[in-house]
C-alpha cells in the first residue's frame, strides 16, 4: 500500500499510468468498435488528409483507413512488446536462478555464455536472429526477446547469489526439500519482485526494438502491420504526405514515454536511498535562515561563536543538533570541544565555514564572528574566500577526505592555488616543503604518490599539510586522530602542538578523547545534545568537573597504573535531538537529578573564577573565598 | 601499461573466438538450404548438390566451421552472390561509412550527456534540472527512426538547411563541408537516445559523488565551486561513467542501422538489411562478425581509458 501511495505521489509517474491503461483499454476494445477494416485498399481515397470525410486521421498510400490501422497496429505493437517481455523476463529469469542457485562451473559456463552474448552490438544480434529465421513479426519477437534473456539472466543470478545463501535455504535443504521444490518455492517468490521491476524498465525498449526490426521490414508483414512497419511503409511517402508517418511514430512516442515515466517512478518508489532524499547534493554553502536577532561582535575573539543554531530538516521533523552554541579562540590557543557521538560537536565545527551538507542542514541562528565579522550569511565568495586560506579544516579518515583520483601533490597545490597565484612549479616546491613540514620522509617521491598508497598516518599528515598550506589562522580539527594507533596519534599530536607554539596559530580541536585533550588543549568545552555543558580550562575541568556529565565522561576513561578501577559506562543514551525534554537534556541519566532539573531553561553560569557550567546542582563546591 | 593492453587483447581471443562460433550457430540454424536460396526454387537437384558440395556445404558442421573460421583468419570471408563481390572489401567500405557516423554520433552524445548531467547535477531541482530531465526522458522514449524523419521534414525539407539523405552529394565535390552538412542530422538522430541514457547516468553519477567526503574537503580548502563540480567530482563520476559509455557505443553502432535506413547513409547496418532480405547468409554472417569483433576491440580501449583514469586499479 506504502508503494502504491508513493507511486500516486510521484504525479508524471501517475499520468504515465493513466496514459498506458487509456492506451491498452483502446487496444482492447478495438474489435468491438466501429471501425473501417484496416487491410481494404482504395487506391482511390489514397493519401486522404486528417479529419477529411470518412477518415478522422486520413488515408495511407493504399487508401487504407489510418485511424484503423493506428488501432490495430498498436494492439498489434503492445501484444509483441508484452509477449517479448515476458519471453524474455522468464527465459532470462530461469537462466539466472539455475546459475545463480547451483554456482561453481554451471555457474561459470552459463555465465560465460551471456557475457559472450552481451559483447555483441545489441540490434546486430537481433538482426542475425532475424537473418537466420528469416522476415516476420514472430521472428522478430523471438530476436527482440532472445537479445534481452542476457539482461535478465544477469541481474536475477545476483539476487539468487544472494538468496542462495541465506539461512531458510538450508532449512529447507535440511528438511528434505529437493533443488526443483526449493527453487520453486523458496527461490522464485523472492525473486519475482525484481523480474517486475526489470520487466516495467524494459518493456518499452521491446516495443520500440520490435517497431525497428518492423521499420526495417523484418518484422510484420503486409498487409498486416504494427506501428512499426506502418512507419516503414509511409517513409517512402514523409515529404508528401508527413500525416502517414506522424501519426503512428507519434504513437510509438507516447506508448513508450508513457511506459518510461511509469517504469521510473516504480524505480524511485522502491529506491530507498530516494525515499528519505539522502540523495540530495549537497550545495556549495549550508542555507541560512535566521529568525531573532543576530548576535553582535562582543569580545576580540580570533573567532567567536555566539548562539549557533544549525538544524537538520528532514521531511517533517527537525533535528536540533547545535542549539545555541558559544565558543571562541584567540591566537595561539588551543580549544578543545568534547562529547560522545551525536552531540553536536562535529556540526559545529562544519557551521562555522558553511561546510554542514545542506539539505539537510539550515543554520537558524547565531552568529560567527572572524575578526569582529560575522561568517554566518556572508556571500559565497567571501567565505571561500577565507576557507583554506584564513580558516581551516582538518578531517577525520582521510582516505574518504582525500580525492582518491589526484596525487597529494596535486591537491597540495591546488589547496594554495585556489588562493594565491602561484606558478606550478613553485607550487610544486611549496607542496614538497608542506610535506617536510609535516614530516613526511621522502617528501619529493611521496608528492607523486596517491592517497591509496599511503599509510593512515602518513594521509593525515597529509591532510595537516593540507590545511597548512596557507599559513590560517584558524585550524578546526575535526577528530584527526580518531582513526590512528596510538603512537601515531602521540606524533600527529605533538606536530599539532609545536606549530600552535611556532606559528601562533588557534585551533579548535574536536574530540571525545580527555587524553588528547589533557596533553594539547588550553581550554576545554563540553558538549551535550548540541549544546555546552561545562567550559573552562583544561586543568580546572580535569580536576574538578562541575557538571555531572563531565565527571561521568571522565570516568569511562581508562587510566594506566591506576590499578584495578570499575569503569562506569553512563547508563541510557543520549536523548535524539529532534525532540529535546525541557530542562537539563541530561537528566534521564544524571544520578543527581532532582527537582527543577527537567523544567526552563537552565542557563549556562559562571561557576568559580574561570568555569562556566549549565547545572542547578553542580559537582564541585565553589571553594571558600577567605576574607 | 603496454603488458595491461597486451593482458586485454589476449583475453579478447576467447571471446572473439565465442562470437564467431554464436554468428556460426545461429547461421547454421537457417531453414532449407542456400543452394537453394542461390540459385532460386527452379534449379535442378543436380545443380543445387553440385552448388551445396562448392560451398562446402556437405561436410560435418564442426568442419565447417574451421574451415569458415580459417579462411577468415585469412581475409577471405568468402562471396557474396547478391553483389557479386568479396564479402570483405564490401563489409570494409560500407563499415567506413559507417563509423563516420557512429563515430560522430558516439563524440556527440558523450560530450552532450555528460555535460547535461553534470549541469543537471550541479542545479539539482532547478530550472536547468528540470528542463533537462524533460528532454531526456523525451529522447530516451522518441524512436531514434521517427526523429530521422521529423529531423529530414522540419530542417531538411522545411527550413532547407540541410540534405535530405545519403553522404554525399550526387554532383559537386566531396569534401569536408560537404560531409559534414550531409552528417549533421543523422548524426544527432542517432545520438539523442545514447545522449539521455549518459546524462541520466551521469547525473546519478555525480550526485553520488557530490556527497562524498572529499567534495567538503575540496570546499574547505576554498576551492571554487565551478572547480568542485567539473574537476573534483566530474573526475571521480567518470570512473562509473566510462563503462556506461562503452555500452551506449555499441547502441550506437548498432542502432545506427535504422539511421541509415532513414537517411539512405550507405553504411554496414543498411548493407546488412538489404543482405537479410535477399537471404544473402555470406554477406550477413561476415558483416555481423566484422562490427562485433570491432565492438569487442573498442570496448578494450575503454577498460585502457577506465585505467588510465583510475589509478586504483592494478595494470
Amino acid at each position: 500500500m506504502g508503494f502504491l501511495s508513493l507511486l500516486a505521489r510521484n504525479r508524471l509517474a501517475l499520468g504515465g499510468l493513466i496514459v498506458m491503461i487509456l492506451v491498452v483499454l483502446l487496444a482492447l476494445v478495438t474489435p468491438l468498435l466501429p471501425l473501417a477494416d484496416p487491410d481494404v485498399t482504395n487506391t482511390a481515397e489514397r493519401f486522404q488528409k486528417p479529419f477529411s470525410d470518412g477518415a478522422l486521421l486520413g488515408t495511407d498510400h493504399l487508401g487504407r483507413d489510418l485511424l484503423s490501422r493506428l488501432l490495430w497496429g498498436t494492439r498489434l505493437s503492445l501484444a509483441v512488446g508484452f509477449a517479448a517481455a515476458i519471453m524474455a523476463a522468464t527465459i532470462g529469469a530461469a537462466i539466472g536462478i539455475i546459475a545463480g542457485f547451483y554456482g561453481g562451473r554451471t555457474d561459470n559456463i552459463i555465465m560465460r555464455g551471456v557475457d559472450m552474448l552481451m559483447a555483441f552490438p545489441y540490434i546486430l544480434l537481433a538482426l542475425a536472429i532475424v537473418a537466420a529465421l528469416g522476415p516476420g513479426l514472430m521472428n522478430a519477437l523471438i530476436a527482440v526477446a532472445a537479445v534481452n534473456i542476457p539482461f535478465f539472466a544477469r541481474n536475477i543470478r545476483g539476487i539468487t547469489v544472494g538468496i542462495a545463501h541465506k539461512e531458510f535455504i538450508d532449512a529447507a535443504r535440511l528438511s528434505g526439500m529437493n533443488n526443483a521444490k526449493i527453487i520453486l518455492s523458496e527461490v522464485l517468490p523472492n525473486v519475482i519482485p525484481v523480474i517486475v521491476i526489470a520487466m516495467s524498465t524494459t518493456v518499452g525498449w521491446m516495443i520500440l526494438e520490435t517497431a525497428g526490426l518492423s521499420f526495417l521490414g523484418l518484422g510484420s508483414q503486409p498487409p498486416q502491420a504494427d506501428l512499426g512497419s506502418m512507419l516503414g511503409e509511409a517513409r517512402s511517402a514523409l515529404i508528401t504526405n508527413p500525416h502517414t508517418s506522424i501519426v503512428p511514430g507519434a504513437m510509438i512516442l507516447i506508448i513508450v514515454m508513457a511506459i518510461n515515466l511509469l517504469g521510473d517512478g516504480v524505480r524511485d518508489a522502491l529506491d530507498p536511498r530516494l525515499k528519505s532524499g539522502a540523495l540530495s547534493r549537497p550545495m556549495p554553502a549550508t542555507m541560512v535562515r535566521r529568525d531573532g536577532p543576530i548576535p553582535t561582535a562582543d569580545d576580540d575573539a580570533l573567532l567567536a561563536l555566539r548562539g549557533l543554531k544549525t538544524q537538520f530538516h528532514v521531511k517533517d521533523r527537525v533535528y536540533k543538533a547545535v542549539g545555541g552554541v558559544d565558543l571562541s579562540v584567540r591566537p595561539g590557543e588551543c580549544l578543545g570541544v568534547i562529547g560522545e557521538s551525536g552531540s553536536g560537536k562535529s556540526v559545529t565545527a562544519l557551521s562555522i565555514m558553511g561546510l554542514v551538507a545542506s539539505p539537510p542542514g539550515v543554520i537558524t541562528g547565531g552568529a560567527v564572528h572572524y575578526k569582529g565579522e560575522d561568517l554566518i550569511g556572508a556571500p559565497y565568495e567571501k567565505l571561500r574566500s577565507l576557507r583554506g586560506d584564513r580558516i581551516a579544516y582538518i578531517f577525520q579518515d582521510p582516505l574518504a577526505t582525500l580525492h582518491p583520483l589526484y596525487t597529494i601533490g596535486d591537491q597540495l597545490i591546488e589547496a594554495v592555488r585556489a588562493h594565491h597565484g602561484m606558478g606550478r612549479a613553485a607550487a610544486r616546491a611549496h607542496a614538497i616543503d608542506l610535506l617536510k613540514s609535516v614530516r613526511i620522509p621522502n617528501a619529493d617521491k611521496r608528492v607523486d604518490s596517491y592517497p591509496h598508497e599511503m599509510s593512515g598516518g602518513m594521509r593525515q599528515r597529509v591532510g595537516i599539510a593540507m590545511a597548512l598550506a596557507n599559513e590560517p589562522e584558524v585550524i578546526i580539527a575535526d577528530e584527526p586522530t580518531t582513526a590512528l594507533d596510538v603512537t601515531v596519534q602521540a606524533q600527529i599530536l605533538s606536530l599539532l602542538d609545536d606549530l600552535r607554539r611556532d606559528r601562533g596559530l588557534a585551533i579548535i580541536f574536536i574530540t571525545h578523547d580527555f587524553g588528547v585533550v589533557a596533553q594539547l588543549c588550553d581550554r576545554v568545552a563540553v558538549m551535550y545534545a548540541g549544546k555546552i555543558v561545562e567550559e573552562g580550562p583544561t586543568n580546572v575541568i580535569l580536576n574538578a568537573p562541575a557538571h555531572p556529565y563531565t565527571s561521568r565522561l571522565m570516568a569511562c576513561v581508562p587510566e594506566l597504573g591506576q590499578g584495578r578501577r570499575e569503569l562506569a559506562a553512563i547508563p541510557g543514551l543520549p536523548p535524539v535531538v529532534d525532540n529535546l525534554p525541557e530542562g537539563c537534556a541530561f537528566a534521564d541519566r544524571c544520578q543527581k537529578v532532582r527537582e527543577g532539573c527537567r523544567a526552563g531553561t537552565i542557563a549556562l553560569a559562571a561557576h568559580g573564577a574561570s568555569q562556566r557550567v549549565r547545572c542547578i546542582a553542580p559537582e564541585t563546591a565553589l571553594p571558600e573565598v577567605s576574607a | 601499461m603496454a603488458g595491461y593492453i597486451l593482458k586485454r587483447l589476449i583475453s579478447a581471443i576467447p571471446v572473439l573466438f565465442g562470437i564467431s562460433i554464436i554468428v556460426f550457430v545461429i547461421m547454421a540454424m537457417i531453414p532449407g538450404d542456400p543452394a537453394t536460396a542461390i540459385l532460386g526454387s527452379y534449379a535442378t537437384p543436380e545443380n543445387v548438390e553440385k552448388l551445396n558440395r562448392d560451398l562446402g556445404l556437405d561436410k560435418p558442421m564442426v568442419l565447417r566451421y574451421f574451415i569458415w573460421l580459417g579462411n577468415m583468419l585469412q581475409g577471405d570471408f568468402g562471396r557474396s552472390f547478391s553483389l557479386n563481390r568479396e564479402v570483405l572489401d564490401e563489409v570494409l567500405e560500407r563499415f567506413g561509412a559507417t563509423l563516420v557516423l557512429a563515430g560522430t554520433a558516439f563524440v556527440l552524445c558523450s560530450i552532450l550527456g555528460v555535460a547535461a548531467g553534470v549541469v543537471s547535477a550541479a542545479r539539482q531541482y532547478g530550472f536547468a534540472d528540470k528542463a533537462i530531465t524533460f528532454a531526456v526522458l523525451l529522447g530516451i522514449s522518441i524512436p531514434s527512426f521517427f526523429l530521422g524523419m521529423m529531423m529530414i521534414l522540419i530542417f531538411a525539407v522545411q527550413l532547407r538547411w540541410f540534405p535530405v539523405s545519403g553522404m554525399w552529394p550526387i554532383y559537386g565535390a566531396r569534401d569536408l563541408s560537404a560531409l559534414i552538412s550531409h552528417l549533421t542530422l543523422p548524426a544527432l538522430a542517432l545520438a539523442v537516445v545514447a545522449t539521455g541514457v549518459i546524462a541520466r547516468l551521469s547525473r546519478s553519477a555525480m550526485l553520488e559523488v557530490l556527497r562524498q567526503d572529499f567534495i567538503r574537503t575540496a570546499r574547505a580548502k576554498g576551492v571554487h565551486e565551478r572547480s568542485v563540480i567539473w574537476r573534483h567530482a566530474l573526475r571521480a563520476a567518470m570512473v562509473s561513467i566510462i563503462p556506461v559509455l562503452g555500452v551506449q557505443a555499441g547502441f550506437v553502432l548498432s542502432g545506427a542501422v535504422y539511421i541509415e535506413m532513414v537517411f539512405q547513409w550507405p553504411g554496414v547496418g543498411r548493407m546488412l538489411v538489404d543482405a537479410i532480405l535477399k537471404r544473402d547468409i555470406l554477406l550477413v554472417q561476415g558483416g555481423v562478425v566484422f562490427v562485433a569483433a570491432c565492438y569487442v576491440m573498442f570496448n578494450i580501449a575503454v577498460d585502457v581509458a577506465q585505467s588510465m583514469l583510475d589509478p586504483r586499479i592494478k595494470t
